[in-house]
């Protein structure tokens, strides 16, 4: 939790975001208690409630659960869930956008593929 | 011309306000002067200007010290917050008998402009400089400035007190002029943001001292927020200039700047993230800034 805040995006979708990627590096454990609604909100000078809207995208996502009287804690297979969703979302934010812009170019399937090949060796 | 300060302190009682300040301003160029409450802006940008006795240290403009020398005054016009708190002082007098003063004072001063942007500010000239808003005085020592057509001209906290509309107006008409005369400006502000496409370059002062001249673009597209596991992020800045970091359980993130053919070292899983100059100056001169 310690990326800065950007104007590109609403603030609530990039706190859940944070807190998915703290989880993914394992910043965050399993079973671990998170930032609390007010922390957040100290540490990035915004609104608990927006704080709370990225919190809550994570609870019903599954991602964080809440243990009542104590705070949010990190769900059991919450890095798998994370994982899996970010695949998914990968053909969407990454794979359309680049095949539109190599369309653009003028750049061709096969010609794609070899440079991706080069690229990844 | 050259405006030059070199090893300029002043002191008030045992606390050196400036600390041994060297400063070159060139012509032609539009700076901005930051620094936190009390960094000591308004003492420098005053002795610059030949306002406030020197402790030790020189000013001078093409050579020639500032220090009562008319010929250099008449190139120097420091436009600073009025103080209208007094009946008897500048408080009592009306805005156009203000004007007509500074009009005498300053050498080359364009009257036509004075009364454009009066005009386009709307500001009430039969009124006492003590009834006016904290605004419409912003507004006031705007029109001197401007006015004044002084090759160096330097306005502390411009924009102080306006709202958002007449600041993006300040900066239009502030560009508008450089552009038409290639005047030197010298700003102070502490809202950073609006400020930092219109300089040129950034003077950043922290306790006195002067931490950095640089070029304005060339500052901010050297930094760079780097956070991520503490481990990670700590190899992937290895060896670069670390401005500020703090760590947060197993995360961290830190400021770094990276000069010329650097970059964060690749291979480690942190995110890299560009940074604004506000964001750059809280780095530098904020709490938990070394």
């Amino acid at each position: 939790m310690n990326e800065q805040l950007t104007e590109s995006k609403s603030i609530y979708l990039q706190i859940s975001e944070m807190i998915e990627t703290d989880i993914l590096r394992e910043i965050l454990l399993e079973e671990e208690q998170v930032p609390s609604t007010n922390e957040l909100a100290k540490q990035y000078t915004i609104n608990p409630a927006t704080a709370a809207k990225g919190i809550n995208l994570l609870v019903d996502e599954g991602i964080l659960y809440k243990k009542r009287g104590i705070g949010m804690f990190v769900a059991a297979g919450a890095r798998e869930k994370i994982l899996s969703k970010r695949r998914r979302a990968f053909v969407e934010t990454y794979l359309d956008r680049l095949l539109e812009e190599a369309g653009r170019l003028g750049i061709t399937k096969e010609e794609l593929i070899e440079m991706i090949r080069e690229k990844a060796l | 011309m050259k405006l030059i300060c070199s090893d300029l302190v002043k002191t008030y009682g045992h606390k050196n306000a400036v600390d041994h300040v060297s400063l070159t301003l060139e012509q032609g160029k539009i700076y901005g002067l930051i620094g936190r409450n009390g960094a000591g802006k308004t003492t420098l940008l005053s002795m610059l200007t030949a306002q406030n006795p020197v402790t030790s240290g020189t000013v001078t403009l093409d050579g020639e010290p500032v220090w009562e020398n008319r010929r250099a005054l008449d190139h120097l016009c420091f436009s600073r917050e009025l103080n209208v708190s007094q009946e008897s002082g500048v408080g009592s007098m009306k805005v156009k008998e203000y004007l007509r003063l500074a009009s005498y004072y300053y050498p080359d001063w364009d009257g036509e402009l004075a009364r454009r942007l009066v005009e386009l500010f709307e500001l009430p000239v039969k009124k006492k400089l003590m009834k006016l808003s904290k605004g419409m005085l912003s507004m006031v020592t705007i029109v001197v400035a401007l006015a004044s057509k002084a090759a160096f001209t330097i306005l502390d906290e411009p924009v102080a007190g306006l709202d958002v509309v007449m600041r993006e107006k300040f900066y239009k008409l502030l560009l508008e002029e450089y552009a038409a005369t290639g005047r030197t400006f010298v700003i102070s502000t502490h809202i950073i943001e609006e400020a930092a496409d219109v300089l040129e370059e950034v003077i950043i002062m922290h306790q006195g001292k002067i931490l950095t001249v640089a070029n304005t673009q060339e500052l901010v597209d050297s930094a760079r927020y780097v956070s991520g596991r503490a481990e990670d992020v700590d190899a992937a800045v290895e060896g670069l200039t670390v401005c500020h970091s703090e760590t947060m359980g197993r995360s961290k993130g830190a400021t770094v700047f990276l000069k010329p053919g650097e970059q964060i070292r690749p291979g480690y899983d942190v995110t890299v993230q560009p940074i604004n100059l506000q964001k750059v100056f809280v780095a530098m001169c904020g709490e938990e800034a070394h």
